[in-house]
């Protein structure tokens, strides 16, 4: 960010000041919505106890992290700097250490045709920018937006390039947070494990909802397969990490996807990955909010990252 | 991480928040979970940003250590765990951890600007790195090192010598130590004798002769200090080795015992026949002790009229003629005796004159005063004599890196404070006039408290003390003190010690005033000290520092106790018999009675004839020791005390 900053001094503009994040100040309003998936485990959506007892089988954890901030604006255009960063942590004797190397990357994201010529060279020469390509006379918002999107999209591409590394290069499975069906070769390898804490979209059609909501602890839906025109097919099912008793119905359930591999035995499959994800519920991810869902090696990821890209 | 960590290696990072900045006196830095750092580590700061030209470097010693995880209560990990304290050691990852240590600045290079310690790296300190941090540098290299060896600093891969400077240990720019600790675990007599024989291997000739007196105060602790140590291991033998100093007991010592109450033998616990070639009878008579008599009179009951009657028998009446119209005779009063018979002569010639007063004296003083001073030789019994015969420490033929042992572990309380009060006052006064025959005392009291304890009344010894720890230096006497309880010893004492040394120390102790400055993990390691190991204060140290030394290369007490074993208790023949051989190895025990039948003399008698002849050294050991059964005079028939059981040690500990 100094370098950014210091570009834009140099470029005689002023820095607007302490502005919110953009992952703050501009939340999704993307409704929440139940989808339907294919049964690919039997022929509906039922609850199954997993089978077997938690045990150890992740050897590393992927996460990824992102911050974007206006530092300034050029006349109504804001300066968006962007940073993310993703790693891999790769569990040697019960503690977690960085597999190769992580990914940082910073720029400034601006729509450079909105910018006067001759500033927009002058930024790109003393630091990095990506053009958001938003047309000049957009609403202000957008410009935003646009550049909170592309600075998603490099996180989404760093952590598809650590778990493409990973399943190239790595040793044994690796928990992935947030779905696999995106990130490229890995969707389609066994060793990629995605898990989805956030369920604004629900794979359970009205009859299988009540299934998935009544899950109890240690109890899984039996394997769906969702697909999306742009992105990799993939089996996933809901398992409740934790006991939900009086709290909301989402408390402790996760979405697990794993590779489509119709050559595999999908149940033995869902109860392994499952009781490998039931094994990973201690140490508890406290103090983070969303302990509930989030294993701890995500978490421990999450903190590193956090301290590489202060 | 190995424990084998080169210095070259990076061990740690400094780090610093608004919260816990790093100041020009303390740094904090984290390592990985295993790293050879403790508290008491010496290491190197190395920054990469020049100030003036120069990358700076920081030494610093470890104080206080710090651990946490991500946790932020305790509570969650009980969540976590379901309660079961087993469940967390099952978890697929361990919590990230930490290991944070704070750090005390010994030295920044170069000294000026003095800043904050900058960020950088951590690396363990090498030898070379613990020479420069403790600023051993200026004394311990060069063409004129003057390095005494205290002991071995050890961490990770690192060993290295700990030196004191000479100049700060004997004077004249500091002097005196203190040493702390806990009975019987803290090494106090066990690192002194060490220290000894450091000072002995290393205080350099340029700076002159240096000779050690010890008072022995309890058990046998000094009393073998001549016989090689049966303990010592391959790691003593080599921290002897690295420290340059000989693995061997002390090559000349002579020791120094008043007599037992009945006068027989020697009351000290080295009384076997096979050591008494260098153990003297320590005994003074009416002129020695009444220089002293202040540390012997009560001042509660001896007043002002008292102590004018008193200088007036120390000018006008001791080791002199002394006349006046009201006496019969001439006195010439040398002895105890002899004070008394020139007291009973006044105080009857006072009655019969029917005077109250005599040379403005009172007779309610003169016979107080003659009370008291009857007193002492009755309460010193073994260590004054009636006769004023004296056997005393050669002041003024002091050999160089000799040890003087005074044993007064047998004398009552009174007796030990004379003995100590005129011993030290006897070397001062042969210090100031240079003819003591070295140029450096080291005294070395245990027990100190006791002698300069911080409440009380204001005694000679202490006075003497606070005189000697303030002005000592100048002269080349060298208090070195040791005491349970260092805050139980006065202030100026140990304030004016230029270097203090601690063993294992009591919670307690810690807790007060005085240990203030030290960090809580630091008072914690010295609550759990292991023998043998040493925290060091010394005015070219920054901070106090951690070292090992050897187990002394002397016998131990009780080791010394079996070895040698108590001599039983002689018949009055016997032990005549013994005193004169040591000067004739031709007298016999037959000889001796028959020689005591014909003279006929009573016990007093026989041993006062044998310590003049003791004292004299005659070349006709036979016919001395007849002529003065022939002159002995009567002395006062007091009550006699039995002899004392010896107290002897009930544990041996390699380490004293």
């Amino acid at each position: 960010m100094r370098e950014a900053l210091r570009a834009l001094r140099a470029s005689g503009v002023s820095a607007a000041g302490t502005a919110a994040p953009l992952e703050v100040a501009q939340r999704g309003d993307e409704p929440p919505r139940v989808e339907g998936a294919t049964p690919i485990e039997g022929t509906f959506v039922a609850v199954r106890k997993v089978d077997g007892a938690p045990v150890a089988g992740v050897a590393a954890f992927l996460d990824g992290i992102q911050r974007s901030r206006v530092l300034a604006h050029a006349g109504v255009v804001p300066l968006v700097h962007g940073a993310v960063a993703a790693a891999v942590r790769v569990r040697h004797d019960r503690r977690l250490r960085t597999w190769e190397s992580p990914i940082v990357d910073q720029a400034l994201y601006v729509p450079v045709a909105a910018l006067e010529p001759e500033f927009a060279a002058a930024l790109s020469s003393r630091c990095r920018v990506r053009d958001t390509e938003v047309e000049p006379l957009s609403h202000p918002q957008q410009f935003t937006a646009r550049a909170l999107t592309a600075v998603q999209r490099a996180r989404e591409r760093a952590e598809t390039s650590l778990a493409e590394a990973w399943v190239a290069r790595g040793d044994g499975p690796l928990l992935v947070d947030g779905g696999i069906s995106g990130a490229g070769t890995a969707a389609r390898h066994p060793m990629a494990i995605g898990v989805v804490k956030s369920h604004r979209t629900l794979y359970a059609a009205s009859d299988a909802l009540g299934t998935v909501l009544g899950l109890r602890e240690g109890e899984r839906t039996t394997a769906v397969e969702i697909s999306s025109p742009r992105r990799v097919p993939v089996a996933t099912w809901y398992l409740r990490l934790r006991e939900s008793g009086e709290r909301a119905p989402l408390f402790g359930l996760v979405r697990v996807e794993v590779a489509r591999d119709s050559s595999v035995d999908i149940t033995e499959r869902a109860d392994l990955v499952s009781r490998w994800l039931l094994a990973e519920r201690a140490p508890v991810a406290l103090p983070d909010m969303r302990w509930d869902v989030m294993v701890y090696g995500i978490r421990e990821c999450e903190q590193y990252l956090t301290a590489i890209l202060t | 991480m190995s424990d084998e960590i080169t210095p070259s290696a990076v061990l740690g990072r400094v780090v610093a928040t608004e919260r816990k900045p790093n100041t020009p006196h303390e740094f904090h830095f984290w390592t990985a979970l295993d790293a050879p750092v403790g508290i008491g580590t010496i290491v190197r700061v190395e920054s990469a940003r020049p100030v003036g030209g120069v990358l700076p470097k920081v030494y610093g010693v470890v104080t206080e250590g710090f651990s946490y995880t991500d946790l932020q209560t305790p509570l969650h990990d009980v969540l976590g765990a379901d309660g079961e304290p087993g469940a967390s050691a099952l978890a697929p990852t361990e919590r990230t951890e930490i290991r944070l240590y704070t750090a005390a600045v010994l030295r920044h290079v170069p000294e000026e600007p003095l800043q904050p310690v900058p960020m950088g790296t951590v690396h363990l300190a090498s030898e070379a790195d613990v020479q420069a941090a403790l600023r051993m540098d200026s004394y311990v290299q060069g063409d004129h090192p003057q390095g005494i060896p205290i002991g071995l600093y050890r961490a990770g891969g690192t060993q290295a010598a700990v030196h004191l400077d000479a100049d700060f240990l004997l004077g004249p720019e500091a002097a005196h130590l203190s040493i702390s600790g806990v009975s019987g675990l803290a090494t106090k007599t066990s690192a002194v004798e060490w220290l000894l024989s450091s000072i002995f291997a290393h205080f350099p000739q340029r700076k002159g002769r240096v000779a050690a007196v010890c008072f022995n105060v309890k058990g046998p602790d000094l009393c073998f200090l001549d016989q090689p140590a049966s303990s010592l291991d391959e790691a003593d033998r080599a921290m002897y080795d690295a420290l340059g100093v000989p693995a061997a007991p002390f090559a000349d010592v002579r020791y120094f015992a008043p007599w037992t109450a009945r006068g027989t033998q020697l009351a000290t616990l080295r009384s076997n026949d096979a050591l008494q070639h260098n153990v003297s009878p320590l005994t003074w008579g009416l002129r020695e002790t009444l220089q002293y008599a202040e540390v012997l009179l009560n001042k509660d009951d001896v007043d002002a009229k008292a102590d004018a009657m008193i200088d007036f028998i120390k000018e006008r009446v001791l080791d002199q003629p002394f006349n006046d119209s009201l006496l019969e005779r001439t006195h010439e009063v040398r002895s105890f005796s002899d004070l008394e018979r020139w007291f009973r002569e006044l105080l009857r010639a006072m009655e019969g004159a029917n005077k109250d007063v005599w040379r403005t004296h009172h007779v309610a003083t003169i016979r107080k005063v003659r009370n008291r001073l009857s007193n002492i030789s009755t309460r010193c019994r073994g260590l004054v004599t009636d006769d004023g015969s004296v056997s005393d420490l050669p002041f003024g033929e002091f050999d160089d890196r000799a040890v003087y042992v005074v044993d007064v572990a047998n004398l009552e309380e009174d007796a030990q404070d004379l003995v100590f009060a005129r011993i030290v006052s006897q070397l001062r006064e042969h210090l100031e006039k240079r003819q003591l025959g070295v140029d450096h005392v080291v005294v070395f009291v245990d027990e100190l408290n006791k002698y300069a304890p911080a409440e009380g009344a204001d005694t000679y010894v202490r006075k003497m003390l606070l005189d000697i720890s303030e002005r000592g230096r100048y002269l080349g006497l060298v208090l070195f003190g040791a005491q349970q309880f260092r805050s139980q010893v006065h202030r100026r004492v140990v304030g004016n010690s230029g270097t203090s040394l601690f063993g294992r120390m009591d919670p307690d102790e810690l807790a007060t005033p005085g240990y203030q400055t030290l960090a809580p993990a630091t008072k914690a390691r010295l609550a759990t000290l292991e023998k043998g190991q040493l925290m060091v204060r010394h005015p070219h140290f920054g901070q106090p520092v951690f070292v090992r030394f050897p187990r002394p290369a002397v016998l131990g007490g009780r080791e010394g106790v079996e070895r040698f074993p108590q001599a039983e208790e002689l018949t009055l023949e016997a032990a005549v018999t013994k005193a004169l051989r040591r000067l004739d190895p031709s007298v016999t025990l037959g000889w001796v009675q028959d020689t005591l039948a014909l003279a006929g003399e009573d016990e007093d008698g026989i041993l006062s004839a044998r310590n003049r002849t003791l004292q004299a050294r005659p070349d006709d050991v036979k016919a001395y020791f007849r002529a003065q059964l022939k002159k002995r005079v009567m002395p006062e028939q007091g009550a006699r005390r039995g002899p004392a059981p010896l107290r002897v040690p009930t544990s041996d500990d390699p380490y004293g």
